[in-house]
């Protein structure tokens, strides 16, 4: 099984941190803290799509699944399994 | 008139009614009123005069609302800055506005305590957001203890001349530096009346509002809802449309706004089509903000409730805003019009020596009205390229047709040549989203030796598929002449934005000149 939260996390600093993610807890709202803006989200969904072959659905837009890093790995194993 | 009278008397009219809900706060007029008078006392008490600048950084919250209308109130020019801006770029900025007092959110408090205020002799207040003891507090970087309980909560009804500067708006411009257009209360008092008027917004609207308060149009939903009485809905992450369209039927929202781009995630990324017989309430949706294809349009019609009207309109922050509108009942027939002018303004296609082009004929769109700024801040080159005696020139190029719609065909400084022939980009932006195959798309020239410019550009595809970009260029082709077609386009995530939402072209170029040299 892949290390999906490892992936989120580098995708996510690679992309928007300058590869920096000492900022980046698991639990830090990725919105509130400014670390990704609003299209930047849509950005991270095309990527989870595109990496781990999931369709992300229109209905499953909301913080409890893609805001935190966290939040992200609980949504894409209950996608997957 | 001025702007926080409009508080003011909703105040006096609706003390009890929510005028503001916020994650899980909710704010009664009489409440965001008091405590804004409390923010303009403890200014004045600072020494803040009539004509001094005070800037406020703040996300969209109570707190931003209290800070806006406290720094009307004290008679000071509230000047609302982007939040995300870098600390040297709010400094560049503080170099010229050289304000008396900076009111900033506990959020971007570190921030911009990394700027050098002591040397730009501006006075820092930290603005936080509700807590148990009252719906914002105030307080110096000194002392964490809150300012405000002691200040009187009774409006400070200062007089001050309608006609003077009441707020410094700064333009999101893509190319070089950001401009500062000054807006005195009478322009956005008669505004606000005109868009009040066609949008007929009484004391029972509630509008969402996803768009940000330091740009005009945000500052425009407001100040209108403010005035009639009503409410405003404050959702910061818009990213999770979802949550939005489940807040918006909570809610019972009878109005929502937003950018082209913020409709085509609605379209292509939200569940709006589940929503369909949730939104009982939505009496309208207003769009702003730039062109939005036909194509978005149309879908939009077709998957919005019945009884939700679609308003599309134009407008410029040098008009306070707003300046025409399309009448939801003539929409469909006048699709890809920009509209009739609201109420106090007067529109006028010119050509570039300044006489008034006949019907059809394309020139420059030139508006009049009582809501047009007095002029950039401290800019008086620009001033004088923007303002003359025919008014505000708004750079867009058009024309009127035989009904008096006023259509806008492109920039007046965006205009391609490519092989000999004129090309306005949008017009091909369009037949693209037409073809069902892109959410968005950008298409800019890139300097070629041979034809002057090559039509290149980045487009977000709907689906995931090889041969996306084939059926695009093949469905330009069926619908445009030859020259019109692109040579290439590059599919990607997501086109580069400024903060306002708008599409930035130089970013989409300079993305576009990178991504092909990998």
């Amino acid at each position: 099984m892949p290390d999906y939260k490892a992936e989120v996390r580098k995708f996510i600093a690679d992309r928007f941190l300058f590869g920096d993610d000492k900022k980046l807890g698991d639990n830090n709202s990725l919105l509130e803290s400014g670390i990704v803006d609003s299209t930047g989200i849509l950005e991270v969904v095309a990527h989870l799509e595109e990496r781990f072959g999931v369709k992300i659905d229109n209905d499953e837009m909301i913080p409890e699944n893609l805001d935190t890093i966290a939040s992200i790995e609980a949504f894409l194993k209950r996608k997957i399994f | 008139m001025l702007i926080h009278h409009f508080l003011e008397r909703s105040a006096g009219s609706y003390p009890d009614s929510i005028a503001v809900v916020h994650e899980k706060n909710r704010m009664s007029y009489a409440v965001i009123n008091r405590t804004a008078n409390q923010v303009a006392h403890a200014l004045i008490g600072y020494g803040v005069k009539p004509g001094d600048r005070v800037v406020l950084v703040c996300e969209n919250s109570v707190a931003y609302i209290i800070g806006y209308y406290g720094i009307l109130k004290s008679g000071a020019i509230s000047v609302s800055l982007n939040p995300e801006m870098k600390p040297t770029g709010i400094e560049e900025l503080l170099n010229e506005l050289e304000p008396k007092a900076l009111i900033v959110s506990s959020k971007y408090a570190s921030a911009i305590e990394t700027i050098d205020l002591d040397r730009l002799g501006v006075r820092l207040l930290v603005i936080t957001r509700p807590t148990a003891a009252g719906p914002a507090a105030l307080h110096s970087m000194a002392s964490p203890d809150d300012l405000l309980p002691s200040q009187s909560g009774h409006d400070p009804d200062l007089p001050i001349d309608p006609h003077t500067c009441a707020m410094i708006v700064y333009t999101s411009g893509s190319v070089g530096k950001p401009k500062g257009v000054m807006l005195t209360h009478a322009n956005v008092v008669a505004n606000t009346h005109s868009i009040v008027a066609y949008l007929e917004l009484t004391s029972q609207d509630i509008q969402m509002v996803v768009l940000p308060f330091f740009y005009v149009m945000g500052k425009s939903l407001l100040n209108t809802h403010m005035a009639v009485g009503g409410r405003v809905v404050i959702n910061s992450q818009f990213a999770y449309t979802a949550s939005v369209l489940k807040q918006m039927a909570d809610e019972q929202v009878t109005g929502f706004s937003g950018v082209p781009s913020t409709y085509a995630q609605l379209l292509f990324k939200s569940p709006l089509a589940q929503y369909r017989n949730r939104l009982p309430a939505l009496r309208y949706c207003s769009q702003a903000g730039g062109h939005m294809p036909k194509h978005i349009k149309l879908e939009l019609l077709k998957i919005l409730p019945v009884h939700t009207s679609l308003v599309v309109m134009y407008g410029a922050t040098e008009a306070s805003a707003r300046l025409t509108y399309v009448p939801p009942g003539m929409l469909r027939a006048k699709i890809d019009s920009i509209g009739i002018p609201i109420s106090g303004v007067r529109m006028s296609v010119l050509t570039v020596d300044g006489s008034v082009q006949g019907q059809g004929e394309i020139g420059e769109l030139v508006a009049q009205g009582d809501n047009i700024m007095t002029g950039y801040f401290r800019d008086g080159d620009s001033t004088r390229k923007a303002l003359d005696a025919n008014g505000y020139h708004t750079g867009d190029l058009g024309y009127r047709d035989e009904d008096g719609f006023f259509y806008v065909t492109g920039r007046k400084d965006n205009q391609l040549k490519v092989g000999g022939h004129r090309i306005n980009p949008q017009e091909i932006e369009d037949v693209i989203i037409e073809s069902g195959q892109a959410i968005e798309c950008v298409i800019f020239g890139i300097p070629d030796p041979l034809l002057g410019h090559r039509l290149e550009g980045l487009v977000i595809p709907a689906r995931q598929a090889a041969d996306v970009v084939t059926d695009i260029l093949k469905y330009c082709s069926r619908r445009l002449p030859k020259h019109k077609v692109p040579e290439s386009l590059m599919l990607i995530d997501v086109i580069p934005k400024n903060s306002s939402g708008k599409i930035d072209r130089t970013e989409s170029v300079r993305l576009f000149n990178s991504l092909r040299k990998d």
